[in-house]
């Protein structure tokens, strides 16, 4: 069947885009519109003394000054915590916290009548430095320390003849979709609300608006609008509660557009950390022991920062076994900007650091680097530090095997390092090479609910395809239209456009929708078909065991019968099936199972670098991943090159500058994300061990390649430049004059484990209710 | 009320249909485009000219048009000139063009915002320059960014467009198979 699973199907929603006709959030429109926008706080923390809105409300043409008086139902809100006010409560603890909003005629009016508002602040204390935040004056009723973790495995104390220790720091990423924060609120008829929005899950910004409208789910009506890229950015609720509310009071449609700068306050960033890591080994290079301490600044509130923590925390020992142990993580508040989900989730800072150690350790001991990590590949059946047994195919050699069969590109380079930032005539240029391995879970974890449900119908021929899963350019689309042709030998498949008129496909993140939306889908499509056979074989007089679809074709007994577009005339199938991974659960549980499974990538970096301008130039990426199965080759590549450059990004320019609490560079002009000049060749290739439990044996594959590709690049700028350059973004500065501390080697007396401690994890944690929209999903709570 | 909120009123062509507007003065021709004309093709990534989202090809008065940031320009320098964006672009009888049809056979496409300006770059690039290297193609497109793809199946898609309209006007044409082996392969491997 053509245009079926394995093959590189075009996007179906492409043409539209190509023409520029595609309709995205902020593309929306509505009859007799107003303009929606949000005052927010200049300052990092202060006591808000008095606010006075007359003057706003007496311009023309505003039509709603709302504060937090004006909030009808719970004035909190949060994925996890509900720590989070949807507008300022008292107190601002971040700056461009929203304050009120407004709604109006025009743009124009709309800005004017929020610079109208008066408002008195009492500026106090800006606590930016999270070290002092964790044990410091609480800054929030919750307290500072979002989450704290620690755990040990086996004996920590044994060692072997060499140890390294460094302290690696990790600068905060932004997710930089190119498409602002949009969505158009609409009162509805029966006193509810409807918001058409980019987000990345519907049932969660459903259930934040109900919390604070006090509107039953029912009425409260969520629909994607067109997502113009997310990467963890939109998971968190932005303007969606805020254009709700203003329509609720207006009793008009309100639609609500950030501008850029708008944009970099609003949404959460990637989790800015500090990670020290010991790593020892015996002469051979085998991990004796590795013991490591993360500190993550999860800003002024909570949203998924006790759950990134654990990621960070569990993947530090990396995609190796590592029998002893001890680890400890905290994720706090400060009053720096609020950090989140972003593609990775906690595992590119753990990569970035514990990749580090591994090629310190290779070459403190004289071993190549792909050698070292060899030795201590992770195999199916393994236990992680933190129990959990790989209980599914654990490629780790073969992703590096795979890489090793890769050649390196060969021929003068063909520009030089820096891009366009390169303003000089340049030194020396030096070309290195680098190597990375990393372990990326998949899905939701710690026992939040993975789960999404589809309704597929087919009717002559023609299959429609509905879930909740929103796409946000990764592909879903193509996926689902896919698994519907293959399964049920539609001959056109229509995905229709994601709302709450179904029931929760989750959250587009955590590399999670093909396994979950595109399985219930695919089950859907089974039993629709199961349903199509059950009447061809009653038509016909036969045994519906013996009819099966192929290439759009009934069979009966492998001889064709009938097409499926001509089997049923006008007969409607339809189908509703539902997906859910099997349970997760906390760290610490006696059940050892945290994840639902994990991605492995490996790749090679080939960099050239100007040592004297401290500019680079990532002349290639090389990558072999392990995917499961190739469902679609060329949306595959998309993810490998797309999570490469975004890496890349992190690795060599990206940062959000923060300096007392304020983003200094909340713009395109400062904010630097790779151009077309910048990025690599990329040579990917692919690992496909099934994944047990999964249709076709597919897997998540949106978060490795970005995972891996921090690292990579890190690795091969220290071969080129031989600095140990330990904090990312690497800096012109950082190489030009050679900052960063390189580890500490020291040559120990091995010292044998323990038997007595051996293999067994012990956790020292305070449980703690999540109550947020994470934990609503039908999840039992973080617990022991 | 400031300078910034006095009105003019100006002509200019749009996807070539004269069109009348009343905007601010201080307006960019990206804001006319989108909320006073409803013309949505162009997109608004950063309204600070870094992105490209919003580009279009316009001739300001001078007879030379070219590929530009709509954000960048007050609307009024515009008047009396002519803007071409998206929707001007396409093949004969309202298919995609090669370009188009290229972005989406080499998966250049993911969330697609940023699509319609490459789109409108790349078109101009091949206008001018037919057999463009890989470093012409990035000179080209470096105003363009990309959050999702990491540009290389862009530079594959203005790759395959360019090969495909050498041979289109070769003297030995391509059977239709070996054309679309060659949007993959390459024309070599394809025959």
């Amino acid at each position: 069947m053509s245009g079926g699973v394995g093959e590189s199907v075009r996007r179906p929603d492409g043409p539209a885009k190509v023409r520029g006709e595609f309709c995205y959030a902020g593309d929306l429109t509505a009859e007799g519109m107003l303009i929606g926008a949000t005052l927010r706080s200049p300052h990092p923390h202060a006591r808000i003394t008095r606010i006075d809105t007359r003057a706003a409300r007496a311009l023309p043409g505003v039509l709603a000054v709302l504060t937090a008086d004006d909030v009808p139902g719970d004035l909190h809100f949060g994925l996890t915590l509900r720590d989070e006010p949807v507008l300022a409560d008292g107190v601002v603890r971040y700056a461009g916290e929203p304050v009120a909003v407004v709604a109006a005629v025009d743009a124009a009016t709309a800005r004017r009548a929020t610079q109208a508002i008066e408002v008195g602040y009492e500026p106090l204390p800006a606590v930016t430095d999270p070290e002092l935040a964790r044990d410091g004056t609480p800054l929030h009723p919750d307290g500072n320390v979002y989450r704290h973790v620690s755990y040990g495995c086996g004996d920590p104390d044994a060692r072997g003849v060499v140890t390294v220790e460094n302290t690696y720091r990790i600068g905060m990423q932004d997710p930089a979709f190119l498409a602002p924060e949009a969505g158009l609120a609409q009162p509805t008829a029966d006193g509810g609300v409807q918001l058409e929005v980019a987000t990345q899950w519907l049932h969660s910004d459903q259930k934040q608006i109900g919390w604070a409208t006090g509107l039953p789910p029912e009425k409260v009506h969520v629909q994607l609008g067109g997502v113009g890229g997310a990467f963890g950015g939109r998971e968190d609720v932005t303007l969606q509660v805020h254009a709700c509310l203003l329509a609720l009071a207006t009793g008009r449609p309100v639609k609500m557009e950030y501008t850029r700068e708008e944009s970099f306050l609003a949404h959460r960033q990637r989790h800015p950390g500090t990670i020290w890591l010991r790593h020892s080994a015996d002469a051979d290079g085998k991990l004796i022991s590795v013991e490591g301490r993360v500190l993550l600044d999860g800003g002024a509130y909570a949203s998924t920062s006790p759950v990134v923590i654990t990621n960070t925390v569990t993947l530090l020992q990396g995609p190796y076994r590592v029998d002893n142990g001890r680890f400890e993580g905290w994720s706090v508040r400060t009053n720096n900007p609020s950090c989140g989900a972003m593609r990775g989730f906690g595992v590119p800072q753990a990569a970035f650091a514990h990749e580090a150690q591994l090629d310190a350790l290779a070459a403190a001991l004289g071993l190549e680097p792909l050698e070292i990590r060899l030795r201590n590949a992770l195999q199916r059946g393994d236990v992680a530090t933190y129990g959990q047994r790989f209980d599914a195919p654990t490629p780790v050699r073969e992703v590096i095997e795979g890489l090793q069969a890769i050649p390196l590109p060969e021929g003068i380079p063909r520009k030089a390092p820096g891009g366009v930032g390169r303003s000089a005539e340049g030194g020396e240029i030096r070309r290195g090479i680098g190597y990375a391995v990393t372990i990326k879970n998949l899905a939701f974890s710690e026992g939040h609910v993975d789960e999404s449900t589809a309704e597929v119908s087919l009717c002559d021929g023609h299959a429609t395809v509905h879930t909740a899963c929103a796409e946000v350019g990764q592909g879903f689309v193509t996926v689902a239209e896919q698994v519907a042709r293959t399964v049920l030998g539609a001959s056109t498949v229509e995905v229709t456009q994601p709302d709450t008129l179904i029931a929760s496909a989750g959250s587009t993140s955590a590399s999670r929708q093909t396994m979950a939306s595109g399985t219930a889908v695919h089950r859907a499509c089974l039993a629709v078909r199961d349903r199509l056979l059950d009447r061809v074989a009653r038509a016909h007089g036969l045994d519906a065991a013996e009819l099966t679809v192929a290439d759009g074709v009934v069979c009966a007994a492998g001889k064709p019968l009938t097409t499926v577009a001509e089997a049923a005339p006008g007969q409607i199938f339809r189908a509703t099936e539902h997906f859910q991974h099997p349970d997760t659960y906390a760290l610490g549980s006696p059940e050892a199972r945290m994840y639902v499974g994990y991605g492995f990538s490996a790749q090679r970096a080939v960099v050239d670098v100007d040592v004297e301008l401290g500019l680079v130039s990532v002349v290639q990426v090389a990558s072999c991943q392990d995917v499961g199965a190739v469902i679609n080759p060329t949306q595959l590549l998309g993810q490998i090159e797309g999570g490469i450059v975004q890496g890349m990004g992190l690795a060599l320019m990206e940062a959000v500058v923060v300096r007392d609490g304020l983003i200094t560079n909340p713009d395109f002009q400062d904010y630097l994300i790779p151009t077309i000049v910048d990025a690599p060749e990329v040579v990917s290739t692919y690992v496909t061990d099934p994944q047990p439990g999964m249709p076709h044996g597919w897997k998540g594959v949106g978060e490795p390649p970005l995972c891996t590709a921090v690292p990579v690049v890190a690795a091969a700028v220290r071969a080129a430049t031989g600095l140990p350059l330990p904090s990312v973004p690497i800096k012109p500065e950082h190489i030009a004059l050679g900052l960063g501390t390189a580890p500490t080697v020291s040559w120990t007396t091995p010292r044998p484990a323990d038997p007595a401690r051996a293999a067994q994890v012990v956790v020292d944690e305070e449980p703690r209710d999540a109550l947020g929209t994470m934990a609503e999903e039908g999840a039992a709570p973080a617990r022991h | 009320m400031s300078d910034q909120d006095e009105f003019v009123t100006f002509s200019l062509t749009v996807d070539g249909t004269p069109r009348e507007v009343t905007a601010r003065w201080s307006e960019s021709l990206l804001t006319v485009l989108r909320d006073r004309l409803g013309v949505r093709g162009p997109k608004t990534g950063c309204a600070h000219g870094r992105c490209g989202a919003c580009a279009v090809r316009a001739d300001l008065g001078d007879g030379d048009p070219h590929v530009l940031c709509s954000c960048l320009v007050p609307a009024a320098t515009a008047a009396g000139g002519s803007v071409q964006t998206i929707a001007s672009i396409g093949g004969p009888d309202g298919e995609l063009s090669d370009v188009q049809e290229a972005f989406l056979a080499e998966g250049a496409v993911q969330c697609g915002i940023c699509t319609a300006g490459f789109v409108t770059a790349a078109t101009e690039l091949l206008e001018t320059n037919p057999e463009p290297t890989r470093t012409e193609i990035e000179e080209a497109l470096y105003g363009n960014l990309c959050r999702c793809t990491g540009y290389g199946r862009i530079v594959a898609a203005v790759e395959t467009a360019a090969r495909t309209r050498r041979e289109q006007k070769s003297p030995v044409p391509l059977t239709t198979r070996e054309l679309a082996a060659s949007l993959r392969t390459g024309p070599e491997e394809a025959r």
